[in-house]
């Protein structure tokens, strides 16, 4: 199925959703431009999707699970709830904030603490001979190794050091190396600017971990220009994900496009986001 | 060996000196970025250019200097160091060159051993890929290569992490405590199960073959 272009003007399309039509948010109430659509209309309808909170890898879907809900019955009272994933999205912001700090506790920093008892003690016991004094300073040397992929893990959690330096096509290619699942990334070396490539880097990210190992089939993503838009399309995705992306566009005034496939799996999402 | 340096951490710069020289090689300068390493080499003869990928010009000075230098003097080795194994900075690396050239982590240089086995690799025409990232590599294949690199023997994939190392026949050898012998024939079995028929006589085609293959995926731009 071919997308056809993202709409602006909150209109109805023709073969699928148009979701987080925000393009021209006034403000800090994008709810007052929610359509006033029927429900029986939902699945062929044009909506605008309260944002929802941004969930953290690994977290529950409770948010997402509670936002798909919501926005597939259209709320009867949209400021409210639009309010609410507002709310979640900030709250999320700070649950992200707190799981990296403990990362670096529970991770780097302990692991140095122990590095600093380990030089201590090495200080104290003459090594048997000098095999034994190769070994404990090897042993040291990896552990430093471990500490400084425990801290390139962080770092790419706060924005990928290769999403800086080489663009969305190397990094996402990278992310999508270490995912489990089948995962095809089309890109080109142009470059977006920092914020609209973090937000479309992020997008996938958080798609690709909420994806199953043995999915089918391949998930393929496609990166380009259109005008002043950095245009994300992923194939082969289910409607689950289009909070996810949301999450990312929303924010920057972008929009969500959903075209269900045949299969839960086989749908087609466009993102697109304002880029530089 | 005459080594030059450019990195632009001091920090880094400084402690790298200290284990070269403690190594005995002799250092025929240490600057702070590409355009003063390529000035340097101008005037001053090395085996080898250590070489930072993320210093000045800016945004991987590392990689354009060693095309500059690649092109002015395409006998000296070059060894690069990052923060970073990605497999993105490895095909550019390789884009350069595919002899006499290296990537290394920064911390896993760390020992006078290492540091010049490294350097003596790449002053032989090896081609030198941080172990860390081979192992990635051959264990986490693209796509459609996953189930053929699965039917590997463990000792057949012992020798494709250690080939995509881009270590020698006598290298791998000596890692594995078998003859070279032995070897061949386990890369035959490979190059015969992956489906490649490159002349796995010449040492850097064979690399690049193999890390070709673990990195391919069916569409890319």
């Amino acid at each position: 199925m071919t997308p056809a272009p993202p709409r602006h003007d909150g209109e109805r399309s023709p073969n699928g959703l148009v979701l987080g039509d925000l393009d021209s948010l006034p403000g800090p109430r994008p709810a007052a431009l929610l359509p006033e659509i029927p429900p029986s209309a939902a699945g062929t309808t044009t909506a605008t999707v309260p944002t929802i909170g941004d969930k953290p890898p690994g977290l529950p879907d409770e948010s997402l699970n509670e936002l798909m809900s919501e926005s597939s019955e259209l709320p009867s009272s949209p400021e409210e709830s639009m309010g609410a994933a507002l709310r979640r999205r900030e709250a999320s912001q700070w649950v992200r904030r707190r799981l990296l700090e403990r990362q670096l506790h529970d991770g780097a920093s302990l692991r140095i603490s122990a590095l600093a008892l380990r030089l201590g003690l090495l200080r104290y016991q003459s090594p048997h001979d000098e095999e034994d004094w190769q070994n404990r300073i090897a042993e040291l040397q990896d552990e430093l190794h471990s500490v400084l992929q425990e801290l390139r893990a962080v770092s790419a959690q706060i924005y990928p050091p290769l999403l800086d330096q080489a663009g969305l096509g190397p990094a996402l290619r990278e992310l999508a190396d270490q995912s489990a699942a089948e995962v095809e990334i089309i890109a080109g070396t142009d470059r977006f600017g920092p914020v609209a490539e973090g937000a479309a880097y992020f997008a996938v990210a958080e798609c690709l971990a909420a994806q199953p190992a043995d999915r089918r089939p391949v998930l393929r993503v496609t990166v380009e220009r259109t005008g002043q838009y950095l245009l994300l399309t992923a194939v082969g995705v289910g409607a689950e994900q289009v909070g996810l992306m949301l999450d990312q566009a929303h924010p920057l005034g972008g929009t969500v496009n959903l075209f269900e496939g045949d299969t839960p799996d086989s749908g087609t999402i466009t993102v697109r986001i304002p880029c530089e | 060996m005459r080594v030059a340096l450019a990195e632009d951490g001091a920090l880094f710069r400084e402690g790298l000196l200290m284990l070269l020289r403690a190594a005995g090689h002799e250092i025929v300068g240490a600057v702070g970025g590409g355009d003063e390493l390529v000035a340097l080499l101008a005037t001053e003869q090395a085996d080898v250019a250590i070489l930072d990928i993320r210093m000045p010009p800016e945004p991987d000075g590392g990689l354009t200097t060693a095309e500059r230098l690649r092109a002015s003097h395409p006998t000296m080795g070059l060894l690069f160091l990052s923060h970073y194994a990605e497999t993105h900075y490895l095909m550019r690396i390789l884009d350069i060159g595919t002899e006499s050239i290296g990537y290394r982590l920064k911390e896993k240089v760390g020992s006078v051993d290492v540091l010049t086995d490294t350097l003596n690799r790449i002053h032989d025409g090896e081609i030198v890929i941080e172990p860390v990232l081979a192992k990635r590599l051959v264990e986490r294949p693209r796509g459609d290569k996953k189930d053929v690199v699965a039917s590997l023997s463990e000792r057949e994939m012992d020798v494709l992490r250690l080939m995509a190392e881009g270590r020698s026949n006598n290298g791998i050898a000596a890692q594995l405590f078998v003859t070279p012998k032995a070897v061949e024939k386990h890369i035959a079995n490979i190059f015969g199960k992956l489906g490649l028929h490159t002349d796995t006589s010449e040492h850097h085609r064979r690399v690049l073959a193999v890390l070709t293959y673990l990195r391919s995926q069916r569409t890319e731009v």
